[in-house]
């Protein structure tokens, strides 16, 4: 009852603004119909319909969103019968056609009886501010963050109005805030006067960031000569402040790539670590637990799509419970065979990998599967000048919290205290009545199953398809030697400061230039302490 | 010195070895280039192409049984070997080309011109002489599996760990070799070739030439393969295998021996890539693959490591059956070689040939205790004569 | 000072104070050790008393923390390494025996025996009559003549760990040393490993660490107990196994 009321309440209120509004702002007093300007379109060559789309932005009328939406999708076509414009759809061999308007159903039509309105980039671009502006009033908080931030990223000076009342308007901090940053952008290029100017720029300079910079940079070229000290001043200023802010970003994006090789080799720093297996077949265990997201994630959205956000929840178990269970079967049927036998581990494993990516692409095809990401995955939110993405927060929460359980299972359960007396002593742990097999069984499927959990978060951030392994083996095996076998630690460190340097290399010689000097790096790292990091000492490593 | 060397190698079934491929060698040309092609024993050039390719394969098998299978080094990273001495060998085909490439230009390859070089890299000079060309088909693998073994050898890295970071360089270089600045072609890698020496690729008569010498280059390799493993050193390569530490204290270099012993099969497994690069029309990074690299390994194993014949076969079938699989069911081959990884370590560890061989040993350990039997009493003799005194 | 410099003079190998740790665990601590010209030496001591890690020490298998080790007076032999240690004259046995188990019983002695050990001085090494009569020599002393062609891996442990002594024997040390050469064997082969011993140590000096008392009774040789790391006592068979912290730390157990 009473949300109903308070509804009303609000539509009145609403009804009321959009009156006061359009007495105050000039554009909005002719409240003129949309309709003969969109059809004008089909008769209108670019520049004029640039024009037209700077009259419907005019008109305020947000029904008008989906008809430049459709317009810059290409989907707007007039009838060449009457020159009427419609948003067409292809239905079959005929045009499903709606009013682009009032979105009414108009009747379907045979393809060539209607013809598509042209459109280029440029007329995209000023589409695309056009509805900035019509969806600024939106009463949508989400849709008026969007339109801010459609003017931000493409400013345009007819915006500036629009822009200025809905600023007055607006009640939300941050909505405001971005709107504010919109209307100094905008008025950069526009014709207002220069005191204007200046303190547009000073704003744009609180704001900071690279945008900024970009954006000042953008603009200095058509700015009044006088302005030009101030922008220079506006971006040595910001570029100061980000440079630390770019470092941080940078250590954030390595501590985040750390993160994702410390899932792909934390599996490994069991089997291979603490068990010494060589197990090539372990970045298909990632691909497996990657894989068994995709099928939870179809299953919930066949069944209970309600479900979705938990999606990766559920996976976690299954995944953990599909890799290990295969893991346990490899252990039991090839690799309990080949103990003592390192090189032939490698080898059988290898063939272990080859089956299973082959049977994921036998059943699943071999291109790249399409997992979704929950909403709390998406998205991202800035700290001072640097942007965090919320899927790699949660990637790096996720990897700490495995590195963690793992550890605590190690050291404090009974399963732990067992699997390390048969690692360091195998005999007397078998003649002190441990079943020293199952226990190679089992840590086997627990380095597995990690591998698989790995796969669920990896799937949020990489391609699904059954060469996922393939391009994280030899960056596990590199960290686990890295940062020394036989020890979880050397693990996270290693992984960490390999995601780092890899990062701070990444600006100064690119992306593959900067791996392949990380690898050499490595190689050379080995021949210096050929155990890694945090290697340990003695007879038992050696043997 | 030097013939009781190569006299050594001759051991009977060397001999066999190679008289079949130089007769394979002769035979498999005359039969494409001398019978007509509807005859029945006619060999058509495709067929020869993918043989020629087998024997390609083969000798990159026996240069890592000669570090995996005698010396126990476990290379992972021999495809890149193989495809530094293809690249070398493209390099020459490129300049080859000359004004006859779709930019016409008579220094620069096409991709150069695509990229905008403007002009030639300087590590691409004297690629267009020939003996320079194939002196680096070896001299670059040689060169490269020096610095990495200088290295690894030295500080003693071992067993597995070296597997991984020879893994390790040959994906560097993967990834270097798919960089359009490094000069190499990038991601096409160096194709459209057109003559070497003079003599068009595609011609009968090259491949014919081309498929000769793929046999006679394996059955040198086999031959030098045999010396080194039946020399002395070739023995104490064994040693170093199965006893590392005990060769130590026997005051030999393991380095130096690991070190020679890397460079030589490095070196050959340049010359099988340059071989097989004009009988494939093309060398790209894809041969620096790890993959390929651990297929290899998989011939050498089924073949039988530790013999230098078992890698030939190995290759020769596994490779048969993989052009027979991926034609009629494509579907299956990978299961097939996955499979195949797997029963050749748990149930084939010696491999085919090292079986029979094993098979053989067993009865001339037989042989030897009968006559050890018919010795023991002299030796009881000389013992009680030593305790008397 | 005096007497250090004496004794320095005469002697083959030379441990002063040699500490090693591992993982903070002192295998040995401050430990002095001499052996003379000619010396057959006999070493006992409890596991883990650091006999073999001593061993490791001299043959550069293992650095020392601190300490001196000295071989013919002047070489400093933490500074070498392995290879280059066997090439100056010393000479070890394992105590797993380690022979090149592929190989027949005259390959093994062929590598062995002391020649130019570099790669191509190997590559195109053939075998001399002077080596071949040198290899049936000690074919004869290690009594497995009769053997030859066999392969090592079909050799009983006695006679693997007899194949290793003829190995060092090829090898032409002038310091030798044995660990645990008798264990797994038979009383007969016992002491037929001790009559080789003493042989053996006319020519050369020899450091045989053993458990077996018998043995080393039937050595009759000087002989050192370690314990702990370090020297415990020295001097007859007799004189070390009345000695009360003898009996303690190693006898008694
Ligand atoms: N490389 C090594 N790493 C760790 N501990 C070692 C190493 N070498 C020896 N030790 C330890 O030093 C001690 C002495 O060992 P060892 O010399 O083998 O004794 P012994 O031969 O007298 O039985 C043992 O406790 C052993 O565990
Ligand atoms: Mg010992």
């Amino acid at each position: 009852m009473t949300s109903k009321v308070a509804f009303r309440v609000l539509q009145s209120l609403g009804l009321l603004l959009c009156l006061i509004f359009s007495l105050a702002a000039p554009s909005f007093a002719q409240q003129t119909d949309p309709k003969p300007l969109i059809d004008a379109l089909s008769k209108a060559d670019f520049g004029e319909a640039e024009k037209l789309i700077g009259q419907l932005a005019a008109t305020g009328d947000a029904r008008l969103v989906p008809a430049l939406n459709a317009f810059s999708e290409g989907d707007l076509y007039f009838r060449k019968s009457d020159n009427l414009v419609f948003i067409g759809k292809a239905a079959g061999s005929n045009y499903e056609l709606t009013d682009p308007v009032t979105g009414a159903s108009a009747g379907q039509t045979a393809k060539n009886a209607v013809t598509k309105i042209k459109i280029n980039n440029s007329l995209r671009r000023v589409i695309r501010s056009a509805m900035g502006g019509l969806t600024l009033l939106s009463p949508d908080r989400g849709v008026r963050l969007q339109a801010a931030d459609a003017v931000l990223r493409s400013p345009s000076a007819e915006n500036l109005e629009l822009l200025e009342t809905a600023i007055s308007k607006e009640t939300d901090g941050e909505v405001k805030a971005r709107m504010v940053e919109a209307r100094a952008v905008s008025l950069l290029s526009s014709d207002r006067s220069i005191d204007e100017k200046r303190t547009a720029i000073q704003t744009i300079k609180n704001y900071g960031g690279r945008n900024a910079i970009g954006i000042l940079m953008g603009a200095s070229a058509g700015l009044d000569p006088s302005l030009k000290g101030d922008v220079d001043a506006a971006i040595a200023s910001i570029e100061s402040g980000q440079r630390l802010w770019d470092i941080g970003q940078n250590v954030w994006y390595g501590v985040s790539l750390g993160s994702v090789l410390l899932l792909a080799a934390i599996g490994l720093a069991i089997t291979f670590g603490v068990m010494g297996i060589i197990n090539m077949a372990h970045g298909e265990m990632v691909m497996l637990g990657a894989y068994s997201t995709f099928v939870v994630q179809q299953l919930i959205r066949d069944h209970a799509p309600g479900l979705f956000d938990w999606s990766l929840a559920i996976a976690l178990p299954v995944a953990f419970l599909v890799t290990g269970a295969v893991g346990l079967v490899v252990e039991r049927g090839v690799i309990r065979f080949l103990y003592g036998r390192p090189l032939e581990t490698l080898l059988a494993t290898w063939g272990v990998s080859l089956i299973l990516q082959q049977t994921i692409r036998s059943i699943f095809g071999p291109t790249n599967q399409e997992v979704g990401n929950p909403s709390w995955m998406s998205g991202s939110f800035p700290v001072g000048g640097m942007t965090i993405t919320w899927n790699r927060m949660w990637i790096i929460a996720f990897s700490l919290s495995i590195f963690v359980a793992l550890l605590v299972v190690m050291k404090k359960s009974s399963f732990g205290l067992n699997m390390r007396a048969v690692t360091q002593n195998r005999r007397m742990a078998s003649s002190m009545g441990i079943k020293t097999p199952w226990v190679d069984a089992f840590t086997f499927a627990l380095g597995s199953g990690i591998a698989g959990i790995a796969g669920v978060a990896l799937s949020q951030i990489d391609n699904v398809s059954p060469n996922l392994g393939q391009s994280y083996i030899i960056d596990s095996f590199m960290v686990v030697v890295f940062g020394g076998v036989g020890n979880l630690w050397g693990t996270l460190v290693g992984a960490l400061s390999l995601g780092v340097l890899n990062k701070f290399l990444e600006p100064s010689v690119g992306a593959v230039l900067g791996k392949i000097l990380v690898l050499v790096l490595i190689i050379l790292f080995i021949q210096k302490r050929p155990r890694g990091l945090f290697a340990l000492k003695g007879r038992a490593v050696e043997a | 010195m030097i013939s009781g060397f190569v006299f050594r190698a001759l051991e009977g079934r060397i001999v066999a070895a190679v008289g079949i491929l130089l007769g394979i060698g002769i035979l498999v040309p005359a039969l494409n280039l001398l019978t007509p092609p509807d005859s029945a024993i006619h060999i058509p050039t495709y067929a020869m192409a993918l043989f020629g390719k087998y024997l390609c394969y083969a000798l990159l098998a026996l240069a890592l049984d000669l570090v995996w299978g005698y010396c126990g080094i476990l290379s992972l990273g021999h495809g890149a070997f193989f495809a530094l001495g293809g690249y070398a060998m493209g390099m020459y085909l490129m300049r080859q080309i000359g004004p006859r490439g779709v930019y016409g230009n008579p220094i620069l390859p096409d991709f150069m011109v695509f990229l905008n070089y403007k002009e030639l890299p300087w590590f691409w000079h004297g690629f267009d002489w020939f003996i320079f060309a194939m002196a680096m088909v070896i001299v670059v693998p040689g060169l490269l599996a020096f610095i990495f073994g200088w290295f690894a050898f030295r500080s003693r890295v071992n067993g597995v760990y070296l597997s991984i970071i020879t893994q390790a360089m040959t994906y560097a270089l993967l990834l270097a070799f798919f960089r359009n600045d490094m000069g190499f072609g990038g991601n096409n890698g160096l194709t459209d070739f057109k003559d070497i020496l003079g003599f068009s690729v595609q011609a009968d008569g090259t491949r014919a030439v081309l498929f000769f010498m793929s046999a006679l280059m394996l059955s040198l390799c086999l031959i030098l393969a045999s010396a080194i493993v039946r020399s002395k050193f070739g023995k104490v390569l064994v040693g170093v295998r199965d006893a590392e530490s005990r060769v130590r204290f026997l005051g030999f270099r393991v380095e130096n021996i690991k070190l020679f012993t890397f460079v030589v099969s490095a070196m050959m497994a340049g010359i099988a890539g340059a071989l097989f690069v004009p009988q494939v029309g093309i060398i790209n990074p894809g041969e620096f693959a790890p993959a390929n690299s651990i297929e290899v390994v998989v011939w050498t194993a089924v073949g039988g490591r530790g013999t230098l014949i078992g890698p030939i076969i190995g290759a020769i079938l596994v490779n048969g059956g993989k052009s027979f699989f991926t034609g009629a069911f494509p579907e299956i081959w990978l299961f097939a070689l996955g499979g195949l990884f797997i029963a050749v370590t748990l149930f084939l560890p010696k491999g085919i040939v090292g079986t029979i061989q094993h098979g053989l040993k067993a009865r001339h350990a037989l042989k030897a205790a009968a006559d050890a039997e018919k010795g023991r009493g002299d030796a009881t003799t000389v013992a009680q004569a030593q305790a008397a005194e | 000072m005096n007497m250090i410099s004496e004794t320095r003079q005469k002697s083959l190998l030379y441990l002063e104070n040699v500490s090693v740790s591992f993982d903070g665990f002192k295998a040995l601590n401050s430990l002095s050790f001499v052996v003379e010209p000619g010396e057959l030496r006999a070493i006992i001591g409890p596991n883990g008393a650091g006999k073999t890690t001593m061993m490791d020490i001299i043959t550069g298998k293992t650095r020392p923390d601190t300490g001196t080790v000295l071989f013919e007076d002047t070489i400093d032999l933490t500074k070498r390494d392995e290879a280059d240690i066997a090439q100056l004259g010393i000479g070890r046995k394992f105590q797993k025996p380690t022979v090149f188990e592929s190989h027949t019983v005259w390959d093994n002695l062929e590598l062995a025996l002391n020649r130019s050990r570099g790669v191509f001085a190997t590559l195109f090494y053939t075998l001399s009559a002077e080596d071949k009569a040198r290899i049936e020599e000690i074919l004869e002393t290690i009594r497995m003549t009769h053997r030859k062609n066999e392969y090592a891996a079909n050799l009983s442990h006695g006679q693997k760990q007899w194949l290793e002594i003829g190995m060092l024997l090829a090898q032409e040390p002038k310091l030798l040393l044995v660990d645990e050469p008798v264990a797994g064997m038979t009383d007969a082969e016992t002491a037929e490993t001790a009559v080789l011993l003493k042989e053996i140590a006319k020519t050369r000096s020899v450091v045989v660490v053993e458990h077996d008392m018998g043995f080393i009774r039937e050595l009759g040789v000087k002989v050192t107990c370690l314990a702990e790391g370090s020297v415990l006592a020295e001097g007859s068979i007799d004189f070390v196994s009345n000695d009360p912290k003898v009996i303690e730390n190693y006898l008694g157990r």
